[in-house]
């Protein structure tokens, strides 16, 4: 299996496909990726559309016999709701993860109403995955701190720090056991450094893929096709890693 | 790779930290990637505070290598007059072009700390490149603000802002501005022909800003999407003619 764990049911995907993830899912078949995770697109812009958003993204994974799962995501300056729609999207949807676009969505990683939701993860057993790079709400060091305030949930680095902040990555994933890293993002000298300095076993890869029609997936796995690593910690990173996150079988 | 001419626009042969690459694997892999020519410039550490240390390593390369490699100075505009004199010095040995980096060196790119340096890369007629994406300090936006106050010099925009400034790109190429030119390392492959499709082949400079990235991985990606062959100004003729001293 290899998996891509960083991507997007885009609104022009649904506006061109509605919900039928078919040509979506040619973009993964091109570089033989099997499985990923689907995050939401149009939720993370406007909180009025995180319901349907949250619908769409289970609907259309629900079509792909198994390759897409769904992710959710709330906005949690929106309280006691915000803790409604995620618990909704974990006990209805059965959904395998909850992301959070910080800079997008205005929300601080250590604002009060995100203890709330690591401890609602943490229940369900579900990572929370950041968007991260990007002060001043998406800084790896930020989203360590809250790792560290709650060593019961899996927090992910969506980008492991982008170009600007991945020295900083390597630094917060050194710092919190809990906090993994998708490859997604920082140059190829960045992803080297990241792969010696870091746990490869809190590694996975992912492409953006999806929130636009540009192969993501073709780029992104052509940089880290090209990294010098061991065929085990490729194999980790594209195929054990994932399967342990998301809990399938024969990890 | 198509046999067509690629030069290289910013390349780091450096001895700290990710950028450790000896010349000789630099040249190597760029020959290998189909490059004829590279631009090479000074590492993080020279750009911040060892400026003096990292032109004369740089020139010293571009002197060993018999041309192949094209010198590019840094100064750090803080060190004020002192940074004009080196900058003459440099030039005055052979640089063909000023780097600066406003996350490195520590200031706002728009901030008028760099008028002075700015102003006497003008009048040596060497174009400034400014290493843009950091957020607050180095944006595209600040950088066309920087290029309008300095109608006369000519300015390359490193990595077009990558990657959180790109909804800025296409208002900033709207601007026209006729002395800036941008530097595609760093911007994704579809990006890079978004920008293309809005302002043609006469001002975007390919660059790999290796060793960060792989020279021939980036060629290979940047052709589906902005096809080499289709397109010899962006991957050589741009810089040719800007390193001539060429305006618009």
């Amino acid at each position: 299996m290899i998996f891509d764990c960083h991507t997007h049911w885009g609104d022009c995907y649904q506006a061109r496909d509605g919900l039928a993830p078919a040509r979506w899912l040619e973009a993964w078949d091109r570089q033989g990726i099997t499985h990923g995770a689907v995050f939401p697109f149009a939720g993370l812009i406007n909180d009025s559309a995180i319901g349907a958003d949250n619908d769409a993204v289970a609907a259309v994974c629900a079509k792909s016999a198994g390759r897409m799962l769904p992710f959710c995501t709330i906005n949690t300056w929106q309280g006691e709701q915000a803790v409604e729609e995620a618990t909704r999207c974990l006990e209805v949807h059965r959904i395998r993860g909850i992301k959070i676009h910080p800079w997008l969505q205005g929300l601080s990683p250590n604002s009060p109403g995100m203890d709330r939701l690591c401890e609602l993860a943490a229940e369900h057993r579900v990572p929370i995955l950041f968007h991260d790079g990007t002060p001043c709400f998406s800084l790896p060091s930020q989203m360590a701190v809250l790792a560290r305030r709650h060593p019961r949930t899996t927090i992910i680095l969506g980008h492991c720090g982008l170009l600007e902040h991945w020295r900083e990555a390597i630094a917060a994933m050194n710092a919190a056991d809990n906090l993994w890293g998708c490859l997604c993002g920082p140059h190829r000298a960045a992803l080297r450094r990241i792969v010696r300095l870091c746990d490869g076993q809190r590694l996975v890869w992912g492409s953006d893929h999806g929130f636009t029609f540009e192969d993501m997936p073709a780029y992104f796995f052509g940089v880290f096709g090209s990294l010098d690593i061991s065929d085990k910690l490729r194999h980790d990173i594209l195929d054990l890693n994932p399967r342990r996150l998301f809990a399938m079988a024969d990890h | 790779m198509d046999q067509v001419e690629i030069i290289d626009g910013y390349c780091t042969p450096g001895t700290e930290r990710e950028l450790q690459i000896h010349a000789d694997d630099l040249q190597a892999a760029l020959r290998g990637a189909g490059v004829s020519r590279a631009v090479i410039a000074p590492q993080d550490r020279e750009i911040c505070v060892d400026n003096v240390t990292g032109n004369d390593r740089i020139l010293s390369l571009a002197a060993r290598y018999d041309g192949w490699f094209i010198p590019a100075c840094t100064i750090n505009p803080w060190y004020g007059d002192a940074g004009i004199r080196e900058l003459r010095r440099a030039v005055a040995r052979g640089s063909r072009m000023l780097v600066l980096s406003p996350a490195l060196q520590g200031f706002i790119l728009s901030d008028e700390v760099t008028d002075p340096l700015i102003a006497a890369a003008g009048e040596l007629r060497i174009a400034v490149y400014v290493h843009t994406g950091p957020h607050s300090s180095a944006a595209p936006t600040q950088l066309a603000l920087v290029a309008a106050r300095h109608p006369d010099v000519q300015f390359i925009m490193g990595h077009c802002g990558s990657t959180d400034y790109a909804h800025d790109m296409p208002a900033v190429l709207a601007l026209g501005l006729n002395n800036l030119w941008y530097e595609i390392s760093l911007v994704r492959p579809w990006a890079v022909a978004r920008y293309g499709q809005l302002m043609g082949d006469d001002r975007l400079i390919f660059a790999s800003s290796a060793p960060r990235n792989d020279p021939a991985t980036e060629l290979n990606l940047l052709n589906i999407h902005w096809p080499i062959r289709e397109h010899p100004g962006t991957y050589a003729n741009n810089l040719r003619r800007l390193l001539a001293g060429g305006a618009a």
